[in-house]
């Protein structure tokens, strides 16, 4: 069974080393690749020192963008799993073969770590009071469009079957993709489990979400979830 | 060309501005700024106004014809119009050119990724390139 970690980032050259060793040490026999989306620091550099597949995108895309052409390689080069862990050091590895064995097993065709599925953890991330209710939003949203229940869709902590790779390769949201991409997966029939997975602050940069753009993120998320069952393909969506 | 509606100063200008819009255009297309094909939209609605300025009677014709009281908030509203739809056809362009730039940005990471897996099977080759490690 083949295991392709995507690892999208964005001028994390210095999180990158750690990340990367979190991965070889909780899943050692899982293949890396490291995402470069347009960084302007060293992470390309320090990426291609630690013998991981890079892909180095020559213009910044996007967080969408960026996880899109990890999941074509994962397509490309025939692996069954994709596990997307972002490159600020959030995302702890320990929880990689969880979300693999959610997938594997056959219980999920996309597996998605939540921080609120499982019980509370003392000192675990969980963030603050208006984004979760921002995020209680946006899952009551997923189930009445989709019917997906889950209770953490900004999760960027997810594994995806051979299905979902297809289905992400083709066609992925461009901005603010994590819970478009839930109601993509689920309104293709794939089944969307939660696994609970524990989460910490970023260590280094600042988070893609600052404070006055999560308005714009609920209403273009609202807008994705409203307009996406009627939605066409697109003549890109075919490559 | 004589007429009551508007003065033949304000005629002569709105003549002269439509001439020096048009030849701007043209100067576009002839240093390639401009595509042939995009720019048809422009030099046949430059025309058109041209056309409006000399004769202005025709916008009071319509403006009759619509129903409008004043002819000049006939000319507006179809400015505001052709002006929105032109927007709304560029954003759509934007969009479709952001996508095919994604595609494009995507497949030529997945081709420098397999050219790097090349380098790494044949040694041989990867000396043969002085440049060594890809460093961006």
């Amino acid at each position: 069974m083949r295991v392709l970690a995507i690892v999208p980032a964005f001028n994390e050259e210095q999180s990158l080393p750690s990340v990367v060793a979190g991965l070889r040490r909780s899943a050692p026999s899982v293949d890396v690749c490291v995402v470069d989306d347009g960084s302007t620091d060293g992470t390309a550099r320090v990426a291609s020192g630690l013998g991981v597949t890079l892909l180095s995108l020559p213009v910044n895309l996007g967080i969408g963008g960026a996880v899109q052409a990890g999941y074509q390689w994962a397509r490309d080069h025939g692996y069954a799993v994709a596990v997307q862990v972002d490159g600020d050091g959030q995302h702890d590895a320990a929880f990689l073969p969880a979300l693999v064995e959610a997938v594997t097993s056959g219980r999920a065709g996309l597996a998605v770590g939540s921080r609120f599925a499982g019980p509370r953890v003392a000192g675990a991330f969980r963030s603050t009071w208006a984004r979760r209710a921002g995020i209680r939003y946006l899952s009551w949203m997923l189930r009445l469009r989709c019917g997906a229940r889950v209770t953490d869709p900004t999760s960027g902590f997810r594994a995806a079957g051979r299905e979902a790779i297809e289905l992400f390769a083709r066609g992925y949201p461009p901005d603010y993709p994590e819970p478009e991409s839930i109601a993509v997966a689920a309104r293709a029939g794939l089944t969307v489990t939660e696994v609970p997975v524990r989460m910490s602050q970023r260590l280094h940069g600042e988070s893609s979400i600052s404070a006055w753009r999560s308005f714009y993120y609920l209403v273009k998320v609202s807008l994705a979830l409203v307009v996406l069952p009627t939605r066409t393909p697109s003549p890109e969506d075919s490559a | 060309m004589r007429n009551d509606l508007i003065p033949f100063e304000l005629q002569a200008i709105s003549i002269a501005v439509l001439a020096a819009f048009l030849v701007w255009v043209l100067r576009l297309v002839r240093t390639q700024r401009l595509s042939l094909r995009d720019s048809l939209v422009w030099v046949l609605t430059t025309l058109l106004a041209t056309v409006v300025a000399l004769f202005p009677g025709i916008l009071v014709q319509v403006a009759r014809l619509l129903g409008f009281q004043i002819p000049s908030n006939a000319l507006f509203g179809a400015a505001v119009l052709y002006l929105a739809v032109n927007v709304l056809v560029n954003t759509v362009a934007g969009s479709q050119n952001a996508a095919r730039l994604r595609r494009l940005a995507q497949e030529c990471a997945a081709l420098r990724a397999e050219v790097d897996l090349l380098r790494a099977r044949s040694p041989g080759a990867a000396k043969a390139d002085e440049r060594g490690p890809r460093v961006p």
